[in-house]
This record gives C-alpha cells, structure tokens and sequence, in this order.
C-alpha cells in the first residue's frame, strides 16, 4: 500500500483509531459523558475526513477496498446515524445508571464494519465488514446484562448470524470455483459475457447461498425470524442501530454488488429477488397487525420496508439506484426517530413497548408524541414527509422498469401498513393516559442532559422528516452524482 | 468425477452436518461447535480450489485463513454470551429462549 | 400569486389558531374566523376583477397560474393554475371553512387550537387539490389532506369514531395509491414518448396510449375518485365517516371532500383518457345509477339522523357520477351546480343534525318527534333544506338534477328514467324526515332549546346560496363555461383517438396564451 492509500483510508483509520482511545479513556478515566464526547469527536474526525478523501478522488486501495463517492457518501450517512445512536444512549444509559465505556468502543467498530461493507470490491473484505459488524453487535445486544430478554437475543443473534455467515461462505466458495476469483471484477466480467456463464448451476447456487447471507442480514423473508426478536430484546438504541446502520450497509454493498450482474426478468437470480421482495412486503405487514409490542411492530414493518427497497433495487436504471439510496436514507432518519421516541420514553426497569406505554401520550408529553406521529406517518408514507418521497420514487423506479406485479403487492400491502401506524397514532392521541413504567421525567443530573440529548436528536430527525419531505432536490442531486459511478 | 468435485463433495457434507446440528441441538455450546464444522466445510472447499483451479493464484488459501481468524473472534464471543447467560440463568440449554415470541 | 397566497393562508392561520389556543380557545376560534373571513372577502375581489375574463371567449380557461420547479430532477413542479371550475371550488372551500368553524363553536370544548389547525390544514390542502395541474403536487395534497382529517374524525368525533377514522383513512389510502401508480404509468409512458419526463398535466394530456393501457391506467384514476365521491359499492366508509364525524368534519366531508372525486374526474380522468372513460361510461353510469337508488332506499332504513344524511349524499353524488359520463355541457354544469348546492345542503342538514345532537344528545329518530312544537325556527330552516335535497324547484338542486337529467337523456334514455326514480324517492325520504323529527307525535321528555342567533345567521347564509342559484345560476354557469368547455374539447365523445398535432400544444408555446387553445395557459398579471 502507498501513502497516497494511506490518505485514502483516512475515514478508517480515523474511525479505527477513535474506537481504541475511546476503549483506552475509559479504562483510566470512567466518566460516561467524557466517553460519549470521545465517541461524538471520534464520528465527527470520521466525518472531516470524508471531503479529503472525496477530494482526492474514486481511488481503489488495494483489490479490496474502493473509495468511491458512492462509499462515502454511505459512509457519511452510517457515521451520521451512529452519532444519533450515540446520543439516544447516552440518555438511555444514564437511566439505567450504567456507564459503559466498551458499549461505545463497540458502536464506533460496528460503524467500521459497515463502512468496510460499503467500500468493499472483494469478499474478503465483504466478509470482513461483516464480521466486525456482527461480532460487534453480538455484543452491544446483549450488553446491559439486566434483563434475560437482551442475553436471550444476543444468543439468537449470534446462532443465526454466524450460521447465515457460514452459508454466505459457502456460496463464495462456489463462486470462487466457477469464476476463479474474488473480486467485483470478476462480477464486471460476467455483465460482459452475458447470462451465458451465469447459468450454470454451481454460480447460480453460490449466488443463492450468497443471498442467504445478505437477505439475513436485510432481515428480509425468509431470513426475517431473527428481526422481531433481536428488535424486542435489544436495548432501544441498539435496536435502531440494528435497523440503521447494519442493514443500510448491507443494502449498499448489495446495491454494488448486483448491479455488476446483468439482472433480467429470466435469471433465476432476479427472480429470487422478486420473490423475496414480494413476500417480505406480504409477510412483514401482515405479520405486524398482529403485534401489540410497538418494538415488534416496527420490526414487522422494517421487514416491509426492506421488501419496497428490493423492489427499486430490481429495477433497472440510474432512477432505480436513486431510488434506492432515497429510501434508505429516509429510512434512516424514519427508523432512528422511531427509535429514538422509544428510547426517550424507556424506563429503568424495561424498555417502553408495549402499545399501552403510549396511551394518551400526546397529553402528557405532545412534542414526543408529535414527532413519534410524524415519523409514523413517514413509515407509512404520508405526504409532506420524506416517508412518502421515498416511497413515491421507489414506484417510480418500479413503473420505470414495469415491475407492475411488485407494484401492486406495494401499494396494497403498504395500506395495511398505514393501518397498524395509525393503531399507534390513535393510542397516543384518542385513548386515556396510562401510568407510565417509570417516573415521566427522570430527576437525575446526567439523566437529564440525556434527555436533552435525545431531544435534540428526535428535534433533528423531525425537522430532516419534514425538510426532504418538501425538498428534496439537493438530496437527489447528490445521490444522482453519487450513484453515477455505479456500473 | 474429477478430484476437485470429491472435495467438494465431502465439503457439503460436513457443510449440511453442521447446519443440521444447529438446527437440532439444544446445547448452545453444541450449536457453536456446529457453526465450526460448517466453517471448516467451508475452508476444505476453499483450500481445494485454490489449489486445484487454474490461474486462481491461491487466494482461495488466503480466504481461509481470513476465515480461521473471524471465526475464532466469533465463538470467543459467542461463549462468553453463553457464560454471562449461565451466570444468569444456570442453563446452556437454548429450549430456555422462548420468552419472546410472535 | 394570489393562488399561492390561498394556498399558504389557511397553513399559517392553522399554526396561528393552534398557537393561539393553547391557552384561550376562544382566540383559536376567532382567528379561523378571520382567516377564512379574509379568504373569502379576497376571492370577492378575485371574482369581481376577473369576470370579464370569463365571458371573453379568447382568453383561454385559466385566470391565474404559478409554474415553479420543484423538484426538477423528477419533472415535479409547483403548477397551480385556476379556471371558473377551480374558482368555484375554492370559493366552496374557503365558504364551507367559515361555516364549520362556526359550526364547531359550541361543540368542540377540547383541544380547540389543535382542533383549529387540523381543520384549516385540511381546508388548505383542499384548496390546493382544486387548483393543483401537476399530477404530483395533485396526489401529494390529495393524500396530505387525509391525516388531519383522520384526527378531525378520530379526536373529536362521536361514539366508534376511531373505527370510522381508520376505515376512511384506508379506503382513501388504497384508492389513491392505485392512482399514484397510474400516474406514474402515465409519466413513463409520457417520458418514453417524448423523452420529456414530467407531471405537468398539460403537457401528459397529449399522450398516446393503447386502449388497454388507457384503460388500466383510467381504472387507477378511477379507484380513487371513486372512493372519493363515492360510487357504490367502495362508499362503506362515506356513512361511518359522515356519522362519527363532529359536525365541522361531516360539513367538510360532505361538502368539499367528497367533492374531489367528483373533480378529478372532470378535471384529469375523463380528458387523460377520453377514449377509454367514454367505453366505459356505460358500466358507470350504470353504477351512478345504482348509487342514486340504493343510497335512497338505505336511507330510509335508517334510525340514526346523520346516517339518512350521508346515505343521501350516496344519492346525490349518484347523480353528478351519471353527470360527468354523460359528458355534454348540459349535464356538467348540471354537475357543478350539484357540487355546490348538494354542499350547502347537505352541509346545513349536518349542520342542524349537529345542533340537535348538541342539544337532545341523541341522533335517533325514534326518540324525536313533534319537535316543531319546542323548536319552530330549526324545523323551519330544517324544512328549507329537506326542500332543497328533494329538488324542489326555485332552490338550486332542482336546477341541477334538471340538468343532469336533460343532459344524460341524450346519451342514455334507460339510465336516465331510472334515475329519475331517484328523485321521487328524495322526495319520500327527505319529507318523511321531516315527519319523523318535527311533525307527528310529541315526546313529552324531549324539550329542545331553539336556535340562537349566531346558528340562525350561519343556516341562513347557507340558504342563501341555494336560493340564488334556484332563481338566477347563470352567473355560475357563465364562469365554469370556459373551462369546461376546454375540457370538453379535449374529450370528444365517440371521435377518434385525438392527434397531437391538433390537441397537443408544443411544450415550448405552452406557457404562450395563444387564442382559444384548450391547452394554452394564460399567464394573467398573477402569474408575475
């Protein structure tokens, strides 16, 4: 490697390097808002860094690691959501009175691992990322060991991540045999031979058990079984962080990845794609009626809005790319605010959510449940938010590709959607107040510059909802010049 | 059947066993050891390619050995869950995961 | 500008009465009052200033328009543009608005500056929908206007309003995502075509399309206008909403909601694809048809005051439905006048049902009767309005079920006989209504304050209207000729697929006022 890569790499290294002093302040000096400040100052070095890099131009480091604006600019919106998980904790774990200065240690690696998943060319460094980012979150799940359910689904997590990682293993194996390497250049190749090479069957099985790995950690069905469990069990930050950060950075590796190969209504590829997006919308819809814990719920719903993703990413063209980093950056905001409500109102005991926790909140606390409304009404795609840009560009990609069929299962199951959003809405602003499961406003010094934290995050969150829900043009601007370096 | 599809072969083999105890054991140690098996599955095939395929240059060698790290990264942390889950619990047994359900 | 500024003022004063009602609720009242007050003294002037435009021949349907890019990526731009149609919608909008805010004046007691802001939102984003010509910015406020009218219905509504707030939210929601999908079709189609991809509805009015794609794509339309309207059978959600509603909601509802439906279709789906509505009109006027005698015969089943009500908006919206794909001048400003007389009558009838709830507690027939004797001021102003709703000559609905009728008999004789049916059957329930509630035998525990002077005002303002276009509509008629008459050129009824070279205005002279092309926009001194 040159020292012309070695500046390249400036976001991981600054990422890397804020991860160790942030492990080291802590073991001489424990003082949790020290922590957090190392961490947000480590993210925000990250973040200088970006334009640095950008400035030097696409740069591949390696066969492994290309650094692109289509890398950084994920990058960009990864470390920007981990900040917003980083204050939401700070809150959160001041309310339980722990001061865990590895959590953040472990946040600032699993940011690592899904900026290496962005930037990677090559399995090694797909499964690398994935790794880190895996093994990071084994543990940041079941981190604060008070309460059997997050050690519950820290173990699930990890049964069926590691298991999805061996069948992701395997399929690169069989890739690896038909095509003779590793790399996305290799892909690049099979785009110009055409569908000939990618119909044999040991590719076309690689590439299954490939997307074994990746539907896994989309959370998408079938592949969906961990997502409500992992979404109940984890402590609320952790839970958007899970939503966030680890799905956005497999959507973009996938987005690079599959681009390169000629995807056609016939291949046996796309139609597995299709089938899963088909069924995730289905199944994550109906599935969510059904939940009356809000955390489940929004796992259900997370599980549909990765199936409208597929439906854009299956779709053809630049519009299609554009779409799909729209909705997931609005997914992003969306999810961290959702999450971000539940937090705030979590108590030390457990978390907040269950249905009942927000029964006549617009009464008790009606800028929070404002917020929680207009994120919800985001999911549900709802005008004036960015919720319903995402999804209006995401048929748009589709009509564009005349995926009518996945256009239809879209617009029918998204209306069950609006149906369990609005069983929340109505909660918080027809139903009467019930006790909440912990004292409203948490007396506490540190407890309340938490707060303060998490109220600015949510106050960001809405005011981003409602700013790309009505402008949105420098948004698509940029990832139009973002996505142009995609194959 | 050339000497690279035995390898293979037996690679899936050991692969589809492993999978089979994670999904059929209850012992959460078991489970992991199971995970070990598929990941060495995994390493055979690799190593076996890279050495049989032409013009591969070894990498699939050095893909295993990347995997070899990761994985041990990984069940390090899978057990100390598994420990801090005894502490707990006093029980390794994954029946005992059925508090969330739906 | 002046179309921006009735857009935006209902937005700011909504903030404001929420504001403002924190802490006075009376404040928040008065300053909904004002504010659509204002609105309607401002679309006095516009009225006054532009009629001579209507009546010049050359002048081309719009008024006014404002053309800004919006999101120019995608081909969205802010296009709101108003002809005598959208003139008198909006008129409706700010008029309607007035009155549901007085008519909430006594009724709604909680949350009174939130309940401000959710109804002048909803008026705002009306007011936008009328005037909107870009299919995006048309959808984007069709669908925005839903979520304050879901909380109207859900917070400060009656017994099963959460049931009835959902069940419209959903059936809105489902309707207008199938249109979005067509527009999109459209737009790609479109885009394909010209290599220009846009939403501007001027420029897709060009686009060629196979019959069976104009279909499918005039369906997507359709769901949504339909459900809007509504035509039998997706209006199982119009009596649950129009019930549960508090009055202020059921008067928007019934008199502007619904209305879109009726709107849309004049307005995009029957020119977009003029080919495919007309093969189809005979299965929808055959709905229409339906709508007109079921929503009669259900609303003489009813026990409950507001339920007949709404039933008989199913009724009513029947009749424009048949309007609209009879497709001649006739029947369509027979349709606009039902647009605005079923509005204020039906509304005032809300209206009065919500006094009397206000007062009795109840809604149920069974527990009225011989009201008149308390309350012979309501029963007569009730007695004006059941008059109106059954066509009685001299008020402005017999004027336009005249209309609609004349005008359907033209282009079918069996749909029209039997909507006359309809008529009749008006006249039965509407009388029996008054029988039951205000005539026949006296129930001695019910006494019942009669009206105030603020409710008497408000009901007379409402009847007003009515009585004036009975008598004299022409004015009415000679503002929506224009841009009807625009329409109705793009959509000929048995011609041939339309050539561009004679209906599509180039892109480049659209924005050009160039005689009496239906296509051409004029550019008044609001567009500076």
């Amino acid at each position: 490697m040159t020292a012309a890569g070695v500046v390249t790499l400036l976001p991981f290294i600054a990422l890397t390097l804020s991860a160790v002093v942030v492990m080291l302040a802590g073991t001489f000096h424990t003082s949790h808002r020290l922590t957090v400040g190392l961490t947000l100052g480590g993210l925000a070095w990250t973040l200088a860094m970006l334009p640095v890099t950008a400035a030097r131009g696409g740069r591949q480091v390696t066969e492994l690691l290309l650094l692109d604006d289509y890398t950084l600019f994920f990058i960009g919106l990864l470390v920007l959501t981990t900040a917003g998980v980083v204050l939401l904790s700070y809150g959160y774990l001041e309310r339980r009175e722990s001061h865990p200065h590895d959590y953040y240690t472990l946040l600032l690696l699993a940011t690592l691992g899904g900026a290496t998943l962005v930037a990677s060319t090559h399995f090694a460094s797909f499964f690398l990322g994935l790794e880190v980012l895996s093994v990071s979150l084994y543990t940041l799940i079941a981190y604060p060991r008070l309460h059997a359910d997050f050690i519950e689904a820290g173990v699930k997590y990890l049964v069926l991540a590691a298991a999805t990682a061996a069948f992701l293993l395997f399929g690169m194996a069989l890739v690896y045999a038909e095509l003779g390497t590793m790399s996305l250049n290799g892909f690049a190749l099979l785009h110009v031979t055409g569908g000939g090479a990618a119909d044999t069957s040991l590719l076309v099985g690689g590439f299954v058990l490939i997307i074994v790995g990746i539907g896994f950690k989309l959370g998408v069905v079938p592949f969906h079984m961990w997502t409500p469990d992992i979404y109940q069990g984890a402590p609320a930050p952790v839970t958007a962080f899970v939503a966030t950060v680890s799905k956005g950075a497999m959507v973009a590796l996938l987005l690079r990845y599959f681009r390169g190969v000629s995807l056609n209504p016939h291949d046996t590829v796309w139609i597995v794609f299709a089938a899963i997006a088909a069924a995730s919308m289905i199944a994550g819809n109906l599935l969510a009626l059904l939940q009356s814990n809000v955390k489940r719920l929004l796992a259900y719903s997370s599980i549909a809005h990765l199936g409208y993703i597929l439906v854009a990413f299956l779709a053809v063209g630049r519009t299609a790319a554009v779409a799909v980093g729209f909705y997931l950056v609005a997914y992003f905001v969306t999810t961290l605010g959702a999450f971000g409500v539940v937090a705030e109102l979590s108590g030390a005991e457990r978390d907040a959510d269950r249905i009942d926790d927000y029964r006549g909140l617009a009464a008790r606390r009606p800028l929070l449940a404002a917020t929680f409304a207009l994120v919800l009404f985001s999911l549900a795609g709802i005008p004036l938010t960015v919720g319903f840009l995402g999804k209006f560009y995401v048929v748009n990609a589709g009509a564009r590709s005349q995926l009518w069929w996945l256009l239809i299962v879209l617009v029918a199951t998204s209306t069950i959607g609006l149906y369990y959003y609005t069983r929340i809405v109505v909660a918080m602003y027809v139903e009467q107040p019930q006790a909440l499961p912990s004292a409203p406003r948490p007396a506490r010094l540190g407890a309340i510059a938490g707060s303060r934290a998490s109220d600015a995050v949510l106050i960001v969150v809405a005011g981003l909802v409602l700013f790309l829900g009505i402008y949105p043009a420098p948004l698509i601007r940029l990832l139009e010049h973002v996505v142009a370096g995609l194959p | 059947m050339s000497a690279v599809d035995w390898y293979l072969t037996l690679a899936t083999g050991l692969f589809c066993i492993g999978a089979y105890g994670v999904l059929a054991r209850r012992n959460v140690i078991l489970i992991v050891m199971s995970l070990e098996l598929m990941l060495n599955a995994v390493n055979i095939a690799l190593v076996a390619f890279a050495d049989f395929l032409p013009g591969a240059a070894g990498r699939g060698t050095f893909f295993a050995l990347f995997i070899i790290t990761l994985a041990a990264a990984e069940v390090t942390v899978g057990l100390a869950i598994v420990v801090a889950n005894y502490r707990y619990s006093r029980s390794v047994q994954a029946d005992e995961f059925s508090e969330m359900k739906g | 500008m002046i179309l921006i500024a009735l857009i935006a003022w209902p937005f700011v004063a909504g903030v404001a009465a929420w504001i403002a009602g924190r802490r006075r609720p009376h404040v928040a009242r008065w300053v909904s009052v004002l504010a659509m007050g204002a609105g309607l003294l401002a679309l006095a002037v516009v009225w006054i200033v532009k009629a001579p435009d209507f009546a010049l021949s050359g002048h081309g349907p719009f008024v006014a328009s404002v053309h800004v890019a919006w999101v120019p990526q995608l081909g969205i731009s802010f296009f709101v543009a108003a002809d005598g149609l959208s003139l008198v919608m909006v008129t409706l909008c700010y008029a309607l608005g007035l009155l549901a805010v007085l008519s909430s004046w006594r009724e709604v007691t909680t949350r009174v500056g939130f309940f401000h802001f959710m109804l002048l939102w909803t008026i705002a984003a009306l007011v936008g929908v009328f005037t909107a010509l870009d299919l995006f910015l048309f959808y984007f406020l069709f669908e925005m206007m839903l979520v304050p009218m879901f909380f109207l219905i859900a917070l400060w509504g009656h017994e099963r309003r959460v049931y009835a707030a959902v069940k419209f939210f959903l059936f809105t929601q489902i309707g207008g995502l199938l249109m979005l999908v067509a527009i999109l079709a459209l737009y790609v189609i479109h885009g394909r075509q010209t290599g220009v991809y846009t939403f501007d509805y001027l420029q897709l009015l060009g686009t060629h399309l196979s019959m069976a794609t104009a279909t499918w794509l005039m369906l997507g339309f359709f769901a949504a206008f339909a459900v809007k309207l509504p035509a039998v059978p997706l209006h199982t959600w119009l009596p649950d909403a129009h019930t549960q509603a508090p009055t202020a909601g059921s008067l928007v509802l019934a008199g502007l909601l619904i209305k879109i439906g009726a709107y849309g279709m004049i307005r995009f789906m029957v020119p977009l694809f003029p080919q495919a509505a007309f093969r189809a009109a005979p299965v929808f006027m055959g709905l229409a048809v339906l709508g007109i005698l079921y929503g009669a015969v259900l609303a003489f089943a009813q026990r409950d005051l507001k339920r007949l009500v709404a039933y008989t908006s199913v009724s009513h919206m029947g009749f424009v439905l048949l309007a609209i794909f009879a497709w001649n001048t006739l029947a369509l400003q027979g349709a606009v006048l039902e647009i605005v007389c079923h509005a204020f009558s039906t509304g005032a009838l809300f209206a009065i049902v919500g006094l009397m709830q206000e007062r009795l507690h109840t809604r149920d027939m069974d527990k009225m009767g011989g009201l008149w004797l308390t309350a012979p001021r309501m029963g007569a102003v009730a007695l004006v309005f059941a008059l109106a709703s059954l066509g009685l000559p001299s008020l402005g609905n017999f004027v336009a079920e005249f209309l609609i009728l004349i005008g359907s008999w033209r282009v079918s004789e069996p749909a029209t006989v039997l909507a006359a049916f309809g008529l009749v059957a008006a006249t039965i329930y509407s009388l029996w209504l008054i029988q039951r509630v205000f005539q026949g035998r006296e129930t001695p525990a019910v006494t019942m304050p009669d009206l105030t002077l603020r409710e008497g005002v408000m009901l007379a303002a409402m009847a007003a209207p009515l009585l004036w276009l009975g008598v004299y509509p022409q004015p009415l008629f000679n503002a929506v000729r224009p841009g009807l008459a625009a329409l109705q050129q793009r959509a000929v009824r048995g011609a041939p697929p339309p050539s561009s070279a004679v209906l599509l205005p180039p892109p480049t002279t659209r924005a050009a006022p160039t005689g009496s092309d239906a296509g051409a926009v004029s550019m008044s001194g609001d567009a500076q």
